[in-house]
């Protein structure tokens, strides 16, 4: 098959029309999520996007307090959701439950006996003390997979010191890295190590639950999210363990490779120029009108390009002719002659890109409740059990009746009795991020009764 | 138990628990236990690029036994090193990622060379490969092509724009780093020196990118997801299937609501610093060693701060979120914070705001933490009694000191590192033995030709 064969081959596999029509990966798996914010909720969100059953446990009415979280106090479409929960709330189920009452722990019980997992994010051993931590837990289902994420880990002398993803940034060192030289240092533009940190927890989870097919056992997780960044940082430790030299801040250069940074076009857009191997520079120099350069002994080699005066006598030049370039033409030659090039890109750059509406990285939900809404797609694709979004998110406790039911062998009567004791809420507080868009017609979305 | 109990339970509220979760995950029982995906055999084909080769370190962690193949020159990657600093054939970060890998060589565009790859994936379970799109199907060793060899392989393909779509086969011709993953990714277009701010020199406010290897980490991070939901399935199944993996949709799949906000407003994000101009405050602020996080953002929790300031006018002058978040009220609170926070080190901050959080009174909670050198994270007892970090003197590379495991905290099957790296074809007498019965004529007649 040559290359453009494989290319169509691929987007026909991939085709986004037929996901549906495919498997899940993780079909049965029942996870129950109390978690609040950020780190905690978004483990479950990359699992519910191949299939596994997501239950959100949240304080009746108002929910978690992530559903307030958006710019400008905005929430499309109509009041529903906070654009910052938006993206962490698809394919879950929301049931209101108060844990902190007696009876609530008792059917917080039941729904573990039929659980896979359990995710948690609050400061560690709160559940334990609160009678439900993971001792009780594995007292009821042995094979139930335990996960707890926060900043510090569950033990250890900064064990329950409070965390936030500003925290994580600073204290795994990414932040002093992260800037330009005699400049101040910055965190990430994102919340970087709680996103970051839910992707690798949610490994974490299919590696256990992998395991646990093999054998049976479930298991207890504990992830920190802090050293879950420190283990991003390539080759800060060794470095320093070496040189004994602190690692400092470098711009937009990687003194790792040579070149590796980014120029401002003539047409004044930021672009980024990669080439490590030796092939990749010669097409650079081509691209520039200048063979010398890879003849030239300082830099003929990636090792020899890599040198501090190497790499400080050969930017300016790249610098130079970047500046007299304009984009267009620098993606047509480094296409042409085989190097990595690529303009920054901002969010519309992306989102206006027809290459990921092919993807089906920009994907359009008709959301039972919120009608059609467009959102970003899933990274790993996979052409047996692809991802998928069913629906964005949840009005607080609307799947409370519906996940009772089902999960926890509770009767209608005693349902019933628990909401109005206020153990349980299946209604919404009237508010922004909690409540359904106002066109809403108080039927459709709703699973039970 | 090893360790001093004081240390185990450090500030914990809840001592017990400490305890028990220290009993069960200690990390010095690492080594008695069992590893969750030790059935799983893994041919990495990654070159010059980090993201496949962590995306197959997670997995190796986690006890897959990853073969690693290598052309007979070795990757690329091992030269991808700070300032071209080597130790003999690996550079710095090749070593970090080469752990618990065994090492071939093997030229897969000759003709012998492809049939021994073929053999070797009858053996496997998972193949990565970062080369570009459709690269391994012009060579005949594509997904199609293996998956009449072994049915049920999983197939991962990493590379910048992804295997499919119009720029997979616009740029199919290039390759593909963290910086140019990073600069599709959109992260980088919002992170940065503040753009309001005035006392920012006009040359500094532009993109900037993670000072790490974000956009490689994210992408192999993502990879290795998708291959672990394949192995659940395949484990349920007997099926395999294949993986497409482009790191910038990775990265911008965790950019907060940047998607969102443009599909609303058809706007840019501006890069906001250290601020968050959804959050204050929710910064740095100086202190006497540098400078240390502080946060006070919701009205109980900015009361909270105030209270330990000893500042109530402060909070009487900017009562509710509303003045808090107006941006000509920032710079003159970051000010009166400053005021306080720098006569004092990061970890006294640290120790008033844990003790006053213990108070049955407190107003509400305000969370700190020190703007870490990364030299002085290594000094962090915190660390290492948590063994983050650890110290392997390897017979070849010699001392190195690396980043543990991110799933070391798992109670019956905790990730590990076994070495940290292994020479250029160094387990090429061991790996072709075990599953293709080669023997040292063999291995001496396909080292002649230029196959190994």
């Amino acid at each position: 098959m040559g290359r453009e064969d494989f290319v169509k081959w691929a987007e026909k596999e991939f085709d986004i029309k037929k996901v549906f029509e495919k498997p899940e990966a993780l079909e049965g798996i029942v996870v129950i999520e109390f978690c609040t914010l950020i780190l905690g909720p978004a483990t479950p969100s990359y699992l519910s996007e191949f299939g596994a059953t997501i239950i959100k446990l949240e304080l009746p009415g108002m929910g978690d307090t992530m559903r307030s979280l958006t710019p400008w106090g905005r929430f499309p479409p109509d009041g529903a959701h906070a654009m910052g929960y938006l993206k962490e709330s698809r394919n879950k189920y929301s049931v209101g439950i108060d844990l902190h009452h007696p009876e609530a722990k008792e059917v917080f019980k039941r729904l573990i006996k039929r659980a896979d997992v359990f995710i948690e994010n609050l400061r560690a051993g709160t559940l334990d003390r609160w009678g439900i931590g993971y001792r009780d837990l594995v007292e009821i289902n042995p094979r139930l997979i335990y996960i707890a994420n926060n900043g510090f880990g569950q033990w250890g002398p900064y064990v329950e010191r409070p965390s936030y993803d500003a925290i994580a940034q600073s204290e795994s060192g990414i932040a002093w890295i992260t800037g330009f030289p005699n400049e101040l240092p910055l965190k990430a533009g994102i919340w970087l190590a709680d996103y970051y940190g839910a992707l690798v927890s949610a490994v974490a989870v299919l590696a256990a639950l992998y395991w646990r097919n093999r054998t049976g056992e479930g298991q207890y997780i504990e992830f920190s999210q802090a050293e879950n960044m420190i283990r991003a940082l390539d080759w800060t430790w060794i470095y320093q363990c070496l040189t004994g030299k602190g690692r400092e801040r470098y711009g937009n250069r990687d003194v790792a490779i040579c070149p590796s940074d980014v120029f401002v076009s003539k047409d004044k857009e930021y672009v980024a120029i990669g080439c490590a191997t030796d092939e990749e520079f010669k097409g650079l120099c081509k691209a520039m009108g200048r063979t010398d350069l890879a003849e030239d002994p300082r830099f003929s080699t990636h090792l020899e390009r890599l040198k501090p005066e190497n790499q400080e006598a050969l930017y300016p030049i790249i610098k130079e002719w970047v500046a007299n370039t304009s984009w267009p033409e620098i993606d047509k030659l480094a296409s042409q002659y085989g190097f990595g090039a690529e303009k920054v890109h901002c969010a519309k750059d992306m989102y206006t890109d027809p290459h990921f509406e092919v993807r089906g990285f920009k994907w359009t939900v008709d959301d039972p409740v919120s009608g059609k809404v467009v959102v970003e797609g899933i990274a790993p694709k996979l052409n047996k059990t692809p991802g998928r979004i069913k629906w964005i998110g949840r009005p607080v406790g609307v799947d409370t009746y519906y996940v009772l039911t089902k999960y926890a062998d509770l009767t209608w009567k005693e349902i019933r009795e628990l909401e109005e004791k206020g153990v349980i809420g299946s209604k919404w507080k009237d508010m922004p991020g909690r409540r359904p868009p106002k066109t809403w017609d108080g039927q459709s979305g709703i699973v039970y009764p | 138990m090893s360790l001093s109990e004081e240390k185990i339970v450090g500030m914990a509220i809840n001592k017990e628990y400490a305890k028990f979760t220290y009993s069960i995950t200690n990390p010095d029982d690492v080594f008695r236990k069992p590893e969750a995906l030790d059935d799983v055999v893994v041919l990495d084909l990654s070159y010059g690029n980090f993201a496949g080769l962590f995306a197959s370190s997670l997995l190796a962690e986690a006890g897959a036994e990853v073969i690693r193949i290598e052309p007979p020159g070795g990757d690329i990657a091992r030269k991808m090193s700070p300032y071209g600093i080597m130790i003999k054939d690996a550079g710095l970060p090749y070593i970090v990622e080469g752990r618990n890998k065994f090492h071939i060589t093997l030229d897969i565009t000759k003709e012998e060379g492809k049939e021994i790859f073929k053999k070797l994936v009858k053996k496997a379970d998972v193949i990565i490969e970062t080369f570009r799109p459709g690269y391994m199907a012009s060579l005949g060793l594509g997904y199609e092509d293996l998956k009449k060899i072994k049915e049920d392989i999983i197939y991962c393909a990493i590379s910048s724009w992804g295997h499919f779509g119009c720029e997979a086969e616009k740029h199919a011709n290039q390759p593909s780093y963290d910086l140019t993953d990073q600069a599709k990714g959109v992260i980088m277009s919002i992170t940065g020196e503040p753009e309001l701010d005035p006392e920012v020199p006009q040359e500094y406010k532009k993109p900037l990118k993670s000072g790490n290897w974000m956009g490689w980490y994210v992408g192999g991070a993502f990879a290795t997801l998708g291959i672990t939901l394949a192995l659940f399935y395949r484990r349920r199944t007997r099926k395999g299937q294949f993986i497409d993996c482009a790191p910038c949709e990775g990265l911008f799949s965790i950019a907060n609501y940047l998607f969102q906000f443009y599909h609303m407003t058809g706007r840019k994000m501006i890069r906001a610093g250290n601020y968050d101009y959804a959050v204050f405050p929710y910064s740095y602020f100086k202190c006497k060693d540098g400078y240390t996080f502080i946060s006070g953002f919701t009205d109980p929790n900015w009361s909270a701060l105030c209270e330990i300031m000893g500042r109530e006018d402060l909070r009487q002058m900017f009562p509710t979120i509303k003045e808090r978040l107006t941006p000509e009220n920032q710079p003159k609170i970051q000010h009166e914070i400053e005021k306080w926070s720098s006569s004092y080190t990061s970890d006294e901050i640290l120790q008033i705001v844990t003790e006053y959080s213990r108070r049955p009174d407190r107003k509400g909670v305000v969370v700190t933490g020190r703007l870490e050198e990364p030299i002085d994270v290594l000094k962090r007892e915190h660390w290492h009694i948590r063994k983050t970090f650890v110290e392997i003197d390897d017979p070849y590379y010699g001392k190195v000191l690396v980043q543990n495991s991110s799933l070391k905290g798992m109670s019956e099957t905790p990730g590990r590192i076994k070495w940290v790296c292994r020479p250029i074809g160094a387990d090429n007498e061991f790996i072709f033995k075990k599953y293709l019965g080669m023997g040292r004529t063999d291995l001496k007649k396909l080292k002649s030709k230029g196959v190994i």
